[in-house]
């Protein structure tokens, strides 16, 4: 165990450095140096060069680019906010993605697990039938087409909930981001469940628990779920990781002030600083949440603490 | 012998009464049992059956299958063919008809002097604000969404397929490097990739494709490899082996037709994933230009005013789902005819 | 049969079928096996008999879309005020079968000794699991006798494993567990499906040795289902072999060895391994089992049977009697049937085979 964890944070570190050699390298190839300006004398050019440390091999650039990555000095904003440092930018915007990715995942997660199990449990009645719709439908419609249909008829038609993002109104008007966010998660984690637990309903050591009389809720809680949780938090990572850095769509939707919505803007207005920053974030924070889910997925499930090395 | 389990005769004889002239043996060759001779009589028992004849057997005989099937021929057929139904064209604008409804009838009064009244005008799913025929731009974003799903998992495919076969199938030092490399690209967010192409591409139809390609592709090749793995340490590819077939021979004409099944599920997979990132990148702003249009496209200038002409963004947001729909139940009940196979 | 000769288990007439994706499936097709209190009885046969499917329909675990055609099970065990009672298995509900029969009365112990343990609960905890379920035994009561249990298989420094997880231990050592929370609240009658075919050879014998040992120190009646008879020569009072569903040859153990009529008992006598004999090639029997989704006519063996006559596919076998105890379905024992005697090799064989009993019978 404790050498694959090892494995897996030195791939995750690798990723991180091939990653941040990209931004590297589009760093230096994009246009508007500050250095360019004509007026500029040769030897004033060398002087700032040695100042800003251009003047020393691209690894050393590379590697004290890295450094200042990693201690979130990101530089500022070039055409969205002049002037203000990147990290503040990002600073208010993450909590609010994160608050409503959270919340989606939540209610994704809970719904589809409710869904999945009544699926296996009920194999092949219509309360499976209708699981089984109802994830169809999650998969295959798209969050933003959730969004839409959700702010036309509860926002905008009933005006139960506010069809745009109003930080005064957090809660209120986060529900429909959240749900319509929710709905993909519901339907993966719905399948995901339904397909672990009809596998385990049908292993061995089900039977051997039936066969020496273990029925009914004991054994569906101590025998089956268990065993089909543990392997939901692997599918659950990637969705996390997706819903907590924002939904560009549906915050562009409901203009929820989210990192998702800034990363649009960042493009759209060639924002290079910016889009380099929000990417190296969200690389930083995907890896991280991968790495501490598959590490946490080892210590609890014995399965992989005692096989896996 | 005469000492018969009275019961258990009566049953049995019930059916038919052997005669004396049934107890004969039908192999002569008792005296060399146990031996090599008489094996043609075991021949026979076990019917061959065409494996995907009973894939495609029991996939039509499977309600959902037969839905996807149908709503993807179904749209392929209006992509095609739905842009000429009517005499519009998707980018031909008409700023005197903007934003009208669905199948209204107007008489409209034109205000060139030396052309007649025009008659009848009708737009079958309304007009958009630059006084655009829906219906027709709907169908030709179907069309250019499929285009560029069906390219991306064209492209992933033989990627895929490529680098799947050639990880799982020679294995040792190469598998390890390759999959190590299949780590690392599979640790980068596809949003990072694809914000940073869009860094250094223009939008359009191309940079979309390669997009999703470069996001795509690790899922296809997992698949492979991990068909390869299980389908090469069968006995046939041994047999061919030993028959002096190399290692493209074996790969193309042993190893792909019988990892076929997951690949196909995996492409069906991907196209409607292809399709709803098209249509994600378009709402960022970052899709096909105008005035061409995909169904992303569509959607997002139908969102810009859905609360006025929620009409508008009906069309496009319910053949996106259809799409989707159509190639997720067909992938879906192909997994599961499959699974069934083994 | 004498007094003391009480019948636990009848399985009469059994018959089940399954629906599955290519059809239904005909896997039991009227079996009758009786098993005497105390004795040990083996079902032999190659897989895809429906020898397992019959045990799980005993142990009230067959999957529940199975359909049965006709027949009965008859158990008959002590109740809780000890009167004896006689219950037909098959007419009683999941529930009460949980309830009162399985794990308590009835257990089974699995083919794959590592696939039948759940890979996320300790040792101790599956196997205190029983006892606190059917008897309400306090935890550390449980985990005491559970203790004692494991030390009872043969499992040394029973203590230290009752907090480890089936992935840590041996196959062999799976196999050990598994009987002993099988064995955990006291069952009357042990079914072991395969008990030995997953394990390494070297232990499958151990492992026989440890159910005998059990099942005479608890008084206990076990089942094996195999498809190696020289396995279950030593273990079992009874067998019966079964082919596609149906029982073709049942007798005493020295019987059905010694004295075999049917020639599918014929092959898998044969098809035994042999260490005594030397430059000898493993025969089987050719060919494989019917897929049981199609119903046969006449003698389901008669495809691969070398002595199969035009009447085998014109009618099935009956079972004839050969002595008190010994029977077999196969039309060779007509009297209209040509004198068919067994190989020669397999006469060979079986001499040595009754030879080789003897002398351990002595020593």
């Amino acid at each position: 165990m404790k050498s694959y964890m090892l494995k897996r944070v030195i791939t995750a570190c690798f990723t991180l450095l091939a990653i941040t050699l990209v931004l590297f390298i589009l760093m230096q190839l994009m246009p508007g140096s500050p250095f360019n300006d004509e007026k500029l004398s040769v030897e004033q050019r060398l002087s700032l060069y040695e100042n800003y440390g251009l003047d020393q091999p691209v690894i050393v650039q590379f590697f004290r680019y890295l450094g200042k990555m990693l201690r979130g000095d990101f530089g500022v904003s070039y055409t969205i906010s002049k002037n203000t440092p990147v990290m503040q930018l990002v600073q208010t915007r993450l909590p609010v993605s994160v608050r409503i990715g959270g919340a989606a995942v939540g209610l994704g997660a809970v719904l589809g697990l409710a869904l999945g199990l009544v699926a296996a449990l009920k194999k092949n009645t219509i309360w499976d039938a209708a699981a089984t719709v109802i994830s169809v439908i999650g998969v295959s419609v798209p969050s933003y087409v959730f969004a839409l249909v959700l702010s036309y008829t509860l926002g905008f038609k009933l005006g139960w909930f506010p069809m745009l993002y109003r930080t005064k109104e957090a809660l209120n008007s986060s529900v429909l981001p959240a749900v319509s966010l929710s709905m993909f998660t519901m339907a993966s984690i719905a399948r995901f469940t339904k397909t672990e637990m009809t596998e385990i309903l049908e292993s061995d050591y089900m039977l051997f628990a039936e066969s020496r009389g273990i029925y009914g809720p004991a054994l569906i809680l101590h025998h089956a779920l268990r065993n089909a949780l543990f392997p939901l938090i692997t599918v659950l990572a990637p969705l996390i990781v997706d819903l907590m850095t924002g939904s560009l769509v549906v915050e562009k939707i409901f203009s929820i002030p989210g990192v998702g919505s800034l990363l649009v803007s960042a493009i759209q207005s060639n924002d290079y600083n910016l889009v380099i920053a929000l990417s190296f974030i969200y690389s930083a924070m995907y890896l991280g949440i991968m790495l501490a889910v598959d590490i946490f997925y080892g210590i609890i499930d014995p399965r992989v603490r005692l096989t896996r090395d | 012998m005469d000492r018969i389990c009275s019961k258990e005769k009566k049953a049995s004889i019930a059916v038919y009464v052997p005669a004396e002239s049934d107890f004969v043996l039908k192999n002569s060759l008792v005296t060399a049992w146990p031996g090599d001779a008489g094996e043609a009589v075991l021949e026979g028992c076990f019917p061959a059956q065409s494996v995907w004849a009973e894939v495609g057997k029991r996939l039509i005989r499977k309600r959902s299958a037969v839905l996807g099937l149908l709503l993807i021929v179904l749209l392929c057929l209006m992509a095609v063919f739905g842009p000429e139904m009517n005499r519009y064209t998707y980018s031909e604008q008409n700023l005197n008809r903007k934003n009208l409804a669905p199948g209204v009838q107007i008489l409209e009064k034109t205000r060139i002097i030396n052309e007649e009244e025009t008659p009848e005008i009708k737009y079958w799913f309304g007009s958009d604000g630059f006084g655009r025929d829906i219906w027709t731009r709907t169908w030709v974003g179907t069309r250019i969404s499929l285009m560029i799903a069906l390219s991306a998992a064209m492209i992933n495919m033989v990627i895929g397929i490529s680098y799947g076969m050639i990880s799982g199938y020679f294995g040792g030092r190469t598998d390890m490097l390759m999959q190590r490399f299949l780590e690392i690209v599979h640790g980068i967010p596809r949003l990072v990739v694809i914000t940073l192409l869009l860094l250094v591409m223009r939008p359009g139809m191309m940079t979309i494709i390669l997009a999703l390609v470069l996001t795509e592709w690790m899922g296809m090749s997992r698949v492979v490899r991990a068909e390869v793995l299980r389908v090469k340490e069968q006995e046939f590819i041994l047999a061919s082996r030993t028959l002096g077939a190399g290692s493209i021979r074996i790969m193309v004409r042993e190893i792909l037709p019988n990892s076929l099944g997951p690949i196909l599920t995996q492409v069906m997979l991907s196209v409607p994933a292809a399709i709803f990132a098209e249509a994600f990148l378009s709402f960022a702003g970052l899709g096909i230009p105008a005035p061409q249009c995909s169904l992303g496209s569509l959607i997002f200038d139908g969102f810009n005013c859905f609360t006025l002409y929620p009409y508008q963004i009906i069309p496009p947001a319910a053949v996106m789902v259809m799409l989707m729909l159509g190639f997720y139940l067909t992938a879906d009940a192909l997994r599961e005819v499959l699974s069934l196979k083994r | 049969m004498s007094r003391d000769q009480e019948i636990l288990l009848n399985i009469a007439d059994l018959d089940l079928t399954f629906p599955t994706a290519f059809g239904p499936l005909h896997a039991v097709r009227g079996v009758n096996i009786e098993l005497i209190r105390g004795q040990a009885l083996a079902v032999v046969g190659e897989s895809g008999s429906g020898k397992t499917v019959t045990m799980k329909a005993v142990a009230g675990i067959l999957p529940p879309n199975t359909k049965i055609n006709r027949g009965s099970i008859t158990f008959t065990y002590s109740n809780q005020e000890g009167l004896q009672k006689s219950t037909d298995l098959l007419s009683k509900g999941k529930r009460w079968m949980r309830r009162h029969i399985n794990g308590k009365r009835i257990a089974m112990v699995f083919q794959d000794p590592v696939s039948s343990l759940n890979p996320t609960m300790s040792i101790g905890r599956q196997l205190t699991e029983g006892m606190i379920w059917h008897h309400k035994a306090s935890k550390k009561e449980a985990w005491n006798r559970a203790i004692d249990l494991l030390e009872e298989v043969g499992i040394e420094d029973a203590p230290k494993w009752m907090k480890c997880y089936p992935h840590q231990l041996s196959g062999g050592m799976c196999q050990r567990v598994a009987i002993a929370i099988a064995l955990s609240c006291q069952p009357e009658l042990l079914i072991c499906d395969e008990p030995t075919t997953a394990l390494d050879v070297s232990i499958q014998e151990k492992m026989m040795d440890l159910i005998r040992r059990l099942q005479r120190k608890r008084g206990i009646s076990v089942i094996y289902i195999t498809h190696d008879l020289g396995a279950v020569a030593r273990a079992a009072d009874m067998i019966y072999v079964m082919y596609a569903g149906k029982i073709v040859e049942k007798g005493m153990t020295r019987e059905v060895l010694y004295d075999p009529r049917h020639p599918y008992t014929w092959g898998l006598l044969l098809s035994m391994p042999d260490l005594n004999c030397e430059n000898q090639r493993l025969y089987s029997i050719p060919g494989s089992p019917p897929t049981l989704l199609q119903e046969s006519q006449g003698d389901a063996f008669s495809p691969r049977n070398r002595y199969a006559m035009i009447v085998d596919d014109k009618a099935e076998p009956p079972m004839f009697a050969i002595t008190k105890t010994h029977a077999a379905a196969t039309w060779l024992l007509d009297a209209r049937a040509p004198k068919v005697e067994m190989p020669d090799e397999l006469k060979k064989r079986l001499e040595g085979m009754k030879k080789e009993a003897g002398d351990s019978g002595r020593g």
